[in-house]
């Protein structure tokens, strides 16, 4: 169930290397995102895809060539089930909506999902760990202790009672995913900024009468940045296989067709047995792409940040 | 060092335990803030108003929120979860029930997946570099991108439905019961009906400690004492399984204590694809029932079942650490 | 301050302004009466009833093109049934409340329910608006009176003429529209069985008493395996847990009465049921009948079942035993039962639908619950065994898998087949594939699409597809109590608008036949044949709000009629 592809032991345990943030903040962010695309061909695909899909997001209602509930009718008669034809590309369901289209529009819901999911991951990790490796003493503590909580409250679970008790929303589940997934950014990131803490760098902004929070946003904050950014990537699969599974189980919102919902609709309309793989295949390759480019480019950003592991 | 380990424990079932009260707290508030008439499920629509007022107070619904919440956690103390609204009988039972199948079915997949996971693992560090490794890492990652519920359905279809050479849900054919747990064990009825669930949820589990397994063993391998005993001529592949392995392996099985927890909490999707009767299923058909009482069992069930795992993680860590009990710097798992 | 004043006197002049224009719109608009409120249309979700979810859908569309501003809005079923039960009284959502204006909803057939009275009168009669079955609000004294009539009517053409006249007044005031009368379709493995042993009743199709202990098996299998979707709330003489196990009491519990495949009780337990008068009924008992532990079953235990659910300890039961007063013991064999009142429905809302339960068991249980707040209802079957006198005994019920019921050999009726046995399968993908692999061989239950269901008949001929309709029916509900479907015109109205045809076509893929009663064209004794009818027209709909006095704004929306 752990959201990311190495180990957070490991990761932790082989520090990264930090150097002094010479340069500005913009120039050496660039930098290490170049460098992440330029290195790994995988994370290059990763980007490829996301991009792919978020284009696909945009100009969804030029691809698509029926509204995604819209219902296909001939002379009264509803078309469902229809297999594959040059007007529904991917057939209709069973209750004659276009599956492409729907295929087409449920990468804004799945994209909504994972890039909010993500930002909020990271950012409340990053601020979490940030707070709390920096401090020390009780802000450390108080955070550590919540961060133990959010471990022991079981994921799935939580995410679907809170679906179910709040309105069935697709911002619930956003919430419910940001309210526990920080746990994992914020930890690693707590112990990296405990490694970079003590370095020169920062003694030196210290002594030179910098504060507290500057030292904090403007020296330590540049230099785990990409940590937060392999958090987040790996966080926007995470949350849309999290999506999948809330609205394939029925509590996701009614009203928006998402990848997770065409499968909960599939499976609950027979596809399966009438063998309608054009109906099962094509949203589960899109969630398995969208969620394997997470992975992609996270792990394009380890093996930059922990560069024992590219000696392979 | 040794009483710095004890202390280390200590402190670490404190916080469990402080952890555990948090969470059943912030579960009673979940539950007291739902929607609608808590009795809902249970009471029938011809139901009179004396008859909805009694229910209330035999469920103790009438009371202030803080009294209920006391007798709350003095009956979870003594182990009582109250009595589910739709089936009369005591949460404690419901869940028992059906515990048993979801640690069948969790234990065996993960040992499974972590069998598979490690020995992939070593294999993949000694083809580093390769198109094996590289085509063997992106088709990992694929099991750990895809839904588990997709794959589920994918299985279901072609091996249940069209192929029909296993069964499609439940844990036993229809009219098979068993007089005991051991008897259901024994059943190859019973090993029949798991195979797809098991395949499904390995298949999934697997990558984590593949992953994990190949780069500690990257690791590993390149230090000193490895290189000291090539320098001694002793061969690669012995160096990887005697040596670099059994060290790679550790947090590997730190992984894995943690994955039971995980899992029994991220079973809720499969348990419902394969309608298999565990505590997801439990709790997913409490929820949807509205039995508050049920699914609140069976979340708390799942929460303690994490709680204690992540402890003995905790302490399994704390004693192949040498750096813990000496130094603060213990690294949460 | 002077910032302030500076500041504020343009404010002014828009507020000013402002309060001009609204004059003059009202103006305008001062022959038509104010814009008709917004309205939120319940329903189900998608993923738990995706035929009512659809049905709304398109019913909502359509209600937009008469000018309404409509939101259809998909709860879960706990949410949904809490406000439109519970909260009936409340103020609508749409008004800031926490009640309901319009739901989608459906009544469910039950064998009790082959005789109209119970839809007559529990579902429009004014004493049931608070907390029963009227939860449309429906006040009506001369609805009360034929209800409250028929329900005394011995004879049976002036009953019926009766029963005619209540529908003819609903069909008229529209509390409900109606949608169609499913026809559920099932499947039987008819290499299994033989296909000639199972019947079809009026109604409630072949998954009925007579089928269950009728089938006969044709080769070795002779067990019948069948499924349901729900877990098994409780298994409980006393306590109606819903439609899988009331399947289950139904077997193991005799009744003094059975309601046969045409719809009229007929004598099962009961040697004779014979009415002296109008309110006094002769019941002899069956000579020889035992319990599954063996003891004999007496009268003893017949007057105790059915003065159990008078003593508060099974309010589920209360209403079918309510209105008798006496049963008294005329010899070891005869009962005499004696009502409050005339009630036709007595052999079928009562005799043929309570169970009989050992006094010997549940005297004691039944004792105990009086000291104490809990009832019946709660017991579970460790507390309380399942020991009836019935066709089945009970053997086993693992929770969420399976229950199972063995033949009694030695009943006077035994089944055909040697065991009945039901399998929790809430996934309906494999409740389908284990209808062709023979795991399971009679699909009683079906929530999904019912096409698949022929597709897969015709494809396999040992597999064979019965669909008949049902008495339980679909509709779309009215809170008669608030604005705006206070208003008779709006309900006729939107009935106009409810495309019927299209939905059994489209969305129930013909298994169904549109509806025009509460009572099912399937009880065609008591179905009234020539109610109006509200044929699908956008137009006529708008005709019948313009001849009412409703208007139209420039921007389409819809206003009532001048004050």
């Amino acid at each position: 169930m752990l959201p990311q592809t190495q180990n957070v032991e490991s990761a932790a345990a082989s520090a990264p290397i930090f150097e002094r943030p010479t340069d500005s903040f913009l120039s050496q962010f660039a930098r290490t995102n170049l460098e992440v695309f330029q290195r790994d061909r995988l994370a290059l695909a990763g980007l490829i895809i996301l991009t792919f899909f978020v284009l696909v997001a945009i100009l969804a209602p030029v691809i698509a060539p029926y509204d995604p509930l819209q219902v296909i009718e001939e002379d009264g008669i509803w078309l469902s089930n229809e297999k594959p034809a040059p007007e529904y590309p991917l057939g209709t369901t069973n209750l004659g909506r276009d599956i492409f289209s729907q295929l087409v529009f449920g990468s804004r819901a799945a994209l909504l999902v994972g890039f909010s999911a993500a930002i909020a991951v990271s950012v409340i990790g990053t601020v979490v760990g940030l707070l709390a490796g920096y401090y020390g003493g009780w802000v450390d503590t108080i955070l550590m202790r919540l961060a133990d909580i959010a471990f022991g409250i079981p994921f799935l679970p939580f995410i679907i009672v809170l679906a179910a008790f709040m309105e069935p929303n697709i911002w619930n589940v956003v919430i419910a995913m940001s309210l526990l997934l920080w746990r994992d950014t914020g930890r690693v990131i707590r112990s990296q900024v405990l490694v970079i803490k003590e370095q020169a760098f920062v003694s030196a902004a210290r002594v030179s009468g910098a504060s507290n929070l500057r030292i904090i946003f403007m020296y330590i904050a540049p230099s785990i940045l990409p940590l937060s950014f392999l958090y987040g990537s790996l966080a926007i699969g995470w949350s849309i296989l999290t999506e999948a599974s809330v609205s394939f189980l029925g509590f996701g919102d009614p009203n928006v067709v998402s990848w997770g919902f065409m499968l909960q609709d599939a499976f609950n309309s027979q596809a399966l047995s009438r063998g309608a793989f054009y109906w099962i295949i094509p949203p589960g390759v899109c969630i398995m792409l969208t969620v394997m480019a997470g992975f992609f480019i996270g792990r394009g950003y380890e093996e930059v940040l922990f560069p024992r592991l590219r000696r392979m | 060092m040794r009483r710095g380990l004890w202390l280390y424990i200590g402190g670490r079932l404190l916080q469990s335990l402080l952890v555990l009260w948090v969470v059943v707290t912030i579960l009673f508030l979940l539950f007291r803030l739902a929607p609608g008439n808590p009795l809902t499920a249970y009471i029938d629509t011809t139901f009179g108003e004396e008859q909805q007022t009694a229910l209330m107070a035999r469920f103790g619904l009438d009371r202030p929120l803080h009294e209920q919440y006391l007798i709350y956690l003095g009956n979870l103390l003594r182990g009582d979860l109250g009595d589910s609204f739709r089936y009369g009988g005591t949460v404690v039972d419901q869940i028992m029930e059906v515990l048993p199948n979801t640690l069948y079915l969790t234990l065996t997949s993960l040992v499974a997946a972590y069998l598979v996971g490690v020995i992939g693992g070593i294999f993949m560090a000694a083809r580093r570099g390769t198109r094996t490794e590289k085509v063997g890492i992106i088709f990992t990652l694929m099991t750990r991108a895809a839904p588990e519920f997709w794959i589920g359905m994918i299985l279901l279809a072609v091996f249940a439905f069209k192929l029909r050479w296993f069964p499609s849900s439940g844990t036993a054919a229809a009219g098979t019961i068993y007089s005991s747990e051991i008897e259901k064990l024994l059943s190859p009825d019973f090993w029949q009906h798991m195979i797809l669930p098991t395949f499904t949820l390995a298949l999934y589990l697997h990558g984590l400690p593949l992953l994990l397994m190949r780069s500690n063993m990257l690791e590993v391998m390149d230090q000193d004492f490895i290189t000291m005993g090539r320098l001694a001529g002793y061969s690669e592949r012995r160096l990887m399984i005697r040596h670099a392995a059994r060290n790679a392996l550790l947090p590997v099985m730190t992984a894995l204590t943690l994955g039971v927890g995980y899992s029994i909490g991220g079973n809720v999707v499969i348990e419902n694809v394969f309608a298999w009767p565990g505590l997801g299923r439990l709790l997913v058909r409490a929820v949807t029932t509205s039995d508050y009482p049920l699914a609140q069992g069976a979340f708390f069930i799942i929460a303690v079942i994490i709680v204690i795992l992540n402890f003995f993680a905790d302490v399994v860590y704390g004693l192949l650490d040498p750096r813990v009990g000496s130094s603060d710097q213990a690294k949460a798992s | 301050m002077m910032k302030w004043q500076r500041s504020y006197k343009p404010l002014l002049s828009v507020l000013v302004l402002a309060v001009v224009l609204l004059g003059l719109t009202s103006v305008a608009f001062a022959q038509s009466g104010a814009p008709v409120d917004p309205i939120v249309v319940l329903s189900n979700t998608q993923a738990e009833d995706p035929i009512e979810f659809e049905t709304t859908r398109l019913l909502v569309e359509n209600m937009r093109q008469l000018g309404l501003q409509v939101e259809h809005k998909a709860v879960p079923w706990a949410q949904y049934s809490d406000t439109v039960w519970f909260n009936r009284l409340e103020t609508p959502e749409a008004e800031g409340g926490t009640g309901w204006q319009m739901t989608a909803w459906r009544m469910v057939a039950r064998p009790e329910r082959m005789d109209p009275d119970e839809f007559v009168f529990n579902l429009f009669h004014s004493s049931t608006a608070e907390s029963g079955y009227n939860f449309v609000g429906y006040i009506n004294p001369a609805y009360d009176a034929l209800a409250e009539a028929q329900r005394g009517e011995t004879n049976q053409d002036a009953r019926r003429e009766e029963i005619f006249q209540a529908q003819e007044l609903i069909a008229n005031d529209v509390p409900y529209i109606y949608v169609a009368h499913p026809s559920l379709p099932q499947l039987v493995r008819t290499d299994i069985w033989d296909p000639e042993s199972i019947v079809d009743a009026q109604g409630i199709g072949i998954q009925n008493f007579w089928t269950w202990t009728g089938m006969t098996p044709l080769g070795d299998q002779k067990t019948i395996i069948t499924n349901t979707g729900d877990d098994l709330i409780s298994i409980n003489p006393l306590y109606i847990a819903g439609d899988a196990p009331s399947r289950i009491t139904e077997l193991v519990w005799d009744r003094l009465m059975r309601i046969g495949a045409d719809g009229l009780a007929q004598p099962w337990a009961a040697e004779s049921v014979e009415w002296e008068d109008e309110t006094n009924v002769i019941i002899k008992l069956r000579s020889g009948m035992m319990w599954h532990d063996g003891e004999p079953v007496t009268v003893d235990d017949v007057k105790f079942s059915f003065e159990v659910p008078n003593s508060g300890e099974s309010p589920m039961y209360a209403p079918f035993t309510r209105r008798i007063t006496n049963i008294e013991i005329l010899d070891d064999s005869t009962l005499r039962f004696t009502l409050n009142e005339p009630w036709v429905a007595f052999e079928v809302a009562s005799l043929a639908k309570v169970n009989l339960i050992p006094k010997h068991i549940w005297e004691p249980l039944i004792t105990d619950l009086m000291t104490k707040e809990d009832n019946a209802e709660g017991l579970t079957i460790d507390q309380a065994p399942a020991i009836g006198s019935g066709p089945f005994k009970f053997v086993d019920w693992k929770e969420g898998e399976t229950a199972i019921l063995e033949a009694n050999k030695e009943h006077f009726s035994p089944p055909k087949a040697d065991g009945w046995v039901i399998k929790i399968l809430p996934n309906q993908e494999s409740a389908l594939g284990q209808i062709q692999t023979g795991e399971l061989n009679f699909l009683r239950e079906w929530e999904g699409d019912s096409q698949v269901l022929q597709e897969v008949a015709d494809a396999d001929p040992n597999i064979t597809l019965y669909a008949s309709p049902d008495l339980g029916f679909r509709f779309f509900a009215f809170n008669l109590r608030f604005p705006p479907f206070d208003n008779v015109a709006l309900r006729q109205a939107v009935a106009h608008v409810m495309p019927k045809d299209s939905i059994v076509k489209n969305i129930f893929k013909g298994f169904a036949v549109p509806a025009d009663s509460y009572v099912s064209k399937a009880i065609d004794y008591w179905h009234d044949p020539n109610l109006p009818q509200y044929n699908f027209s956008i137009d006529e709909g708008r005709q019948v709000l313009t001849d009412a006095g409703f208007t139209w704004d420039a921007e389409g929306m819809l206003h009532y009629p001048a004050q």
